[in-house]
């Protein structure tokens, strides 16, 4: 009995954090998305519809009748497609830097994890404007290259989504380095020198024996850059210009300038439900490949 | 199963009529003889697979030990040659191996032993390719391997930490060297079901390195190694981590994998009877040199200087004088007879093992002394002894007619050493 009282005593503080921040705010959220929205935007608190989940595929014509409406999907999609690119680019330049810095000698290698960190230090909006000013038409780069006789007309790159996978891809590159670092640096030599006796040479080395030792740090960087790029606000939204607008850009829009409360929030139902059922696709497969012997 | 593929290659001899037969030796030897049979192989690759003879080695003799080192089988001959080879540390400050010469012959146990830090290991390393030698060549069976990578080399390593790939089966571990040679598919197969026989651990192929034990591991990573039929195969402290069931288990389980395969092993260990029990020879090292190089008879009966009498086994180290060709002056006044000869007035350190000493409670014989100590050890005695003069002595008594203890701590007793018991060392 005591022990039953003490038990949930100590669990208690963590059981009102995870309440307080995860469930309360969730379930709110949950509750809004299935309300009307109010006059003056915001929600009606006693009118519930499910038309914030319909809106997402269908629109009602003048006369009243729903109507595929793909915009949104779209939207959806140059998501999912901008955050997979980011995640595939991350991963292409995270991997050989995270490599050469597991090699280092060990000063070195706390001295590199140090300068991956140091974006965090400054601020994510500060460090997207920085690249306006690095992208845009007669700025950095496109001045140089034009002076340089490279190229005659303006580059033309902000604002497209090309510049917002630029931004991803630099927002995101240290959540991909970090872990496949960690992976990297726990590697046991051993199996290199093992590896390289048993005659691989360092191409089939890298194949047979790292890759697929790194393989937790490599996933758990993809899911580090793609769930959060799925759902990035800040570079789509100050590089990527109208044309190409993310689903982040999106909600903010129907919490902001559109007064849709219940709108945003079904479309960060959808996006939620998106993710999780990725994550779980991949826990069932992670679990089938270890229930084999 | 081996037994009967090397019956199988001495038909194939009688029917070739190729004398004498006994000069196949070795299990790829058999192996492969066996595979022309069934037309798997080319003939030609028979001439190359089929290891040397070692010449016999002879016994040992007093009159041949100051004799020059021991012809070997010269360049080319030799299993693994090297020559002067030198590694340093920190740009110089650490000679870590310092000008060390080895022949090794073809099928032979060879172990490097010594305490740790004396360079055995980095020997093995840069026979492996794992480190660059400073200075000096290895050659293996006559082929010059400075410069090539490690996975140019004709050798595999065992390593003390196993180093198995913890992401593959055991099967996959065995089949990774042929893999990586591009062996052809049922090649493989065939091989690495051979191999988890060999090791005994067939049944356990589709396991993975964490559901097995330490000594299953070990003979993951022996299987992995000798799939490649290395002509030398490196083991590097393999036992180190195993208890000690499991140890004398696999060390004998190790002697018999090499004279069943018939290839060269070159072996690492600080554990002396490891190396005596397995060795064919055994070259003792100490900071980065070569003490002495011998069978395990050789160097525990008639080891060359101090550092080795004292390393292996234990021994009694007693300061001396010669006062004549064959006796000694110990530094406490006692003197002693010695069977090899020297020059009156040289400084010598005898060494005697103390079951070459006896205890006797009576008559005028020996070195009077009193017990200190008596240290009883189950199969044996120790006596811890004092002898007249200061000098502590240990004399060691097999305990073969199940008495506890002969004599008691505080009696007076002698020291009878024979004269052929007594090792004279330079100082």
């Amino acid at each position: 009995m005591i022990r039953g009282v003490r038990r949930w005593g100590l669990v208690a503080p963590a059981v009102a954090i995870v309440g307080m921040f995860v469930v309360a705010p969730l379930s709110l959220m949950a509750y809004v998305s299935t309300l009307d929205r109010g006059p003056q935007g915001m929600v009606a608190w006693d009118r519930h519809s499910l038309d914030a989940y319909v809106q997402f595929l269908f629109e009602r014509d003048l006369t009243g009748r729903l109507a595929l409406n793909t915009d949104y999907l779209r939207i959806f999609g140059r998501s999912i497609m901008l955050a997979a690119i980011t995640t595939v680019v991350t991963l292409l330049i995270g991997f050989p830097t995270a490599l050469w810095m597991a090699f280092q000698p060990l000063r070195r290698r706390t001295f590199l994890v140090f300068i991956v960190t140091v974006p965090f230090w400054t601020n994510l909006l500060v460090r997207n404007f920085a690249w306006i000013l690095l992208l845009r038409d007669g700025g950095v780069i496109d001045a140089s290259l034009r002076k340089l006789g490279i190229t005659s007309a303006p580059m033309e790159v902000l604002y497209t989504p090309f510049a917002t996978g630029i931004g991803l891809t630099y927002s995101f590159l240290p959540y991909m380095i970090l872990p496949i670092y960690v992976s990297l640096e726990k590697l046991d030599r051993r199996l290199l020198e093992a590896a390289f006796d048993l005659g691989a040479d360092r191409w089939r080395t890298l194949w047979r024996v790292i890759l697929p030792l790194s393989m937790p740090g490599i996933i758990g960087g993809a899911i580090l850059v793609f769930v959060p790029g799925l759902g990035a606000f800040i570079s789509p939204e100050l590089l990527g210009g109208a044309k190409s607008m993310m689903i982040g850009s999106l909600i903010q829009e129907q919490f902001g300038q559109s007064r849709n409360w219940p709108f945003g929030a079904a479309l960060a139902f959808v996006l939620l439900a998106l993710v999780l059922t990725g994550l779980w696709l991949h826990a069932l497969r992670f679990r089938r490949e270890r229930r084999l012997p | 199963m081996v037994m009967r593929l090397i019956s199988y290659a001495r038909q194939l001899l009688d029917y070739a009529n190729i004398e004498p037969i006994t000069t196949v030796r070795g299990y790829f030897a058999a192996k492969a003889l066996a595979d022309v049979g069934q037309g798997k192989i080319h003939c030609r690759t028979i001439t190359c697979r089929i290891p040397v003879v070692p010449e016999a080695v002879p016994p040992w003799s007093p009159a041949e030990e100051h004799k020059a080192p021991r012809k070997t089988g010269g360049p080319g001959l030799d299993a693994v040659d090297c020559r002067e080879l030198v590694k340093t540390f920190d740009g110089g400050a650490v000679r870590a191996v310092d000008g060390v010469s080895i022949a090794i012959r073809s099928n032979e146990f060879f172990t490097l032993l010594g305490p740790s830090g004396c360079g055995k290991t980095t020997m093995l390393r840069m026979i492996a390719g794992f480190e660059i030698q400073d200075s000096g060549s290895i050659f293996v069976h006559g082929q010059k391997l400075d410069g090539l990578p490690p996975y140019r080399r004709p050798v595999n390593t065992v390593f003390q930490s196993y180093a198995v790939f913890p992401h593959l089966t055991v099967e996959e571990n065995v089949a990774f060297g042929l893999e990586m040679r591009r062996r052809p598919r049922a090649e493989i197969a065939a091989k690495v079901e051979e191999m988890t026989a060999l090791v005994k651990l067939a049944g356990l192929e589709k396991r993975k390195p964490a559901q097995l034990s330490g000594g299953q591991q070990q003979r993951v990573a022996l299987a992995r190694a000798l799939a490649n039929e290395p002509r030398v195969l490196l083991l590097d402290e393999p036992l180190a981590a195993l208890d000690l069931k499991l140890r004398t288990e696999m060390q004998l389980e190790l002697k018999r994998l090499q004279a069943e395969i018939g290839i060269t092993f070159v072996f690492v260990t600080h554990d002396q009877h490891e190396a005596m029990t397995m060795s064919d020879r055994v070259a003792v090292m100490r900071a980065g040199k070569v003490l002495q190089i011998g069978t395990p008879a050789e160097i525990y009966d008639r080891p060359t200087n101090r550092f080795v009498a004292d390393f292996i086994g234990e021994t009694n180290l007693l300061s001396a004088t010669r006062i004549g060709p064959t006796r000694c002056r110990l530094d406490c006044g006692i003197e002693l007879d010695v069977v090899e000869r020297g020059v009156a007035g040289d400084k010598v350190t005898l060494a005697v093992r103390p079951e070459r000493a006896t205890l006797v409670t009576q008559g005028a014989q020996g070195l009077p002394g009193s017990v200190e100590q008596v240290v009883y050890v189950g199969a044996d005695t120790s006596y811890h002894v004092v002898l007249r003069g200061g000098v502590r002595f240990r004399v060691r008594e097999q305990n073969s007619d199940g008495s506890i203890a002969r004599v008691e701590r505080g009696a007076s007793i002698r020291v009878v050493i024979p004269p052929a018991s007594v090792r004279v060392l330079a100082e």
